[in-house]
């Protein structure tokens, strides 16, 4: 009931080697999309590695809040009930998508979640491309009410490595679409395509784990269209390989920006507000990014206009 | 720490330097041909769609693009198969001074160089 017996993410590591092998090859005999640089490569997989290695200094204290918050629980909710399983699936999805909308929309928590963003590539390394900060970020909060409901620990720990492992299938550029049901009730390889998408149309978008559905209901879907193909990467992109700058940059970004405040109201702006937001709005952010484009985009059809 | 944890990294770490090395052994990375003129003007638009360069110099080797935007510089230089883009203001740039062909950029995470023909800087282009 309190560790779960087995960790879905963990079991699934040697699938993980092989698929990378199998779409590296495919993409070596032109079968399907699938570009690989190598130091891009070796940082994707690194912050992967690094990240397991970060998780065991943050894992006592989130079991151990986690199992404090379970036995201060509301109902008591067994984990061999089926309709548990089904409950607890719907619900830690819905708790993913908040965890990564506010991941991508506030810059503190964007801080941690950007590395996993700054591959110009997508393929199956980008997946492993993990956090490093997570635990210091403090999303791992947003479970607690799980807990808090009656879900045992080992059971949302559970549900959270079968979203993971089902996540990383979906970082590739091989498949190009899912059949139509598929693709409008599942996150898919399309999907986020868009959401790793550094194009000013795609920014902000598409935030599911496992169920779109989230996105279709909270407004924040965008399709992929083929006239315009995804760019990857971040608005701004690193402008070297170098994995510490990689992990720290955007924190370090914020220590900045903070120490030269004007006011507590620009630090917290700075801190809280969204990624790019600066007093004077001197610096873009996603919004005035996509506003812009807007913008290009009615220039282009006026002047084309007859 | 306990052995089968050391034993999971240790395993870890040895799958990473192989897929790497796999990777690198076979040759998918992106094609990066050097950039001409209208490359160099595609990727301009794609990175400043805002900016409408007045000069644009493409660097001896093709790998880098630097365009005056007023009193902006265009930075683009390639980085592993793909290109990284910054803006600095233009009085920096241009009194930049190449060495043996080498005219080193000064940027927050980087310090690209991009390859110059007779150390002459500002080139024919921006003047």
């Amino acid at each position: 009931m309190l560790k779960a017996q087995f960790d879905p993410v963990q079991l699934a590591i040697p699938f993980f080697v092989l698929a990378i092998i199998l779409e590296i090859l495919l993409g070596r005999l032109g079968k399907a999309k699938a570009n690989y640089e190598t130091r891009d490569t070796a940082m994707s997989l690194s912050m992967g590695l690094g990240s397991t290695v970060a998780g065991l200094l943050f894992g006592g204290v989130i079991f151990a809040t986690t199992v404090w918050v379970w036995n201060h629980r509301i109902f008591t909710i067994p984990m061999t009930a089926i309709w548990a399983w089904v409950v607890v699936f719907l619900l830690e999805d819905l708790t993913y998508y908040w965890f990564h909308r506010i991941a991508h929309e506030r810059r503190f928590w964007w801080a941690s979640h950007v590395n996993h963003h700054t591959s110009t590539h997508y393929n199956l390394s980008t997946a492993l491309r993990q956090t490093w900060t997570g635990g210091l970020a403090g999303t791992w909060l947003l479970w607690l009410p799980l807990s808090f409901l009656g879900f045992p620990p080992a059971m949302v720990a559970i549900q959270k490595g079968i979203s993971l492992v089902y996540q990383f299938w979906i970082h590739t550029e091989a498949i190009k679409r899912m059949p139509r049901w598929f693709e409008a009730v599942f996150n898919t390889p399309s999907h986020h395509r868009v959401h790793h998408a550094r194009n000013a149309r795609y920014l902000d978008a598409n935030y599911a784990g496992i169920l779109i559905i989230w996105d279709r209901m909270f407004g924040t879907f965008i399709p992929e269209t083929d006239e315009e193909p995804c760019r990857y990467g971040t608005v701004k992109n690193l402008g070297n390989f170098n994995l510490l700058h990689n992990v720290f940059h955007e924190w370090i970004g914020i220590a900045k920006d903070v120490a030269g405040a004007k006011s507590p109201r620009d630090a917290l702006g700075y801190i809280f507000g969204p990624p790019g937001w600066s007093p004077d709005g001197s610096r873009d952010t996603s919004h005035t990014l996509k506003a812009k484009w807007r913008a290009r985009l009615d220039a282009e059809k006026a002047s084309s206009a007859p | 720490m306990d052995k089968a944890l050391l034993i999971q990294l240790g395993g870890s770490v040895v799958a990473v330097v192989l897929l790497v090395a796999l990777a690198a052994w076979m040759g998918v990375a992106r094609a990066t041909p050097p950039l001409d003129a209208a490359s160099a003007r595609a990727l301009l638009a794609q990175e400043f769609p805002d900016h409408r360069p007045d000069a644009v110099w493409i660097a001896a080797d093709g790998a880098g693009i630097i365009a005056r935007a007023g009193d902006l510089a265009l930075v683009l230089w390639r980085r592993g198969d793909g290109y990284v883009a910054r803006d600095l203001p233009w009085s920096a740039v241009a009194a930049l001074k190449p060495t043996h062909g080498r005219l080193a950029v000064r940027v927050a995470d980087a310090r690209p160089v991009f390859a110059v023909n007779d150390d002459a800087w500002p080139p024919k282009e921006f003047v």
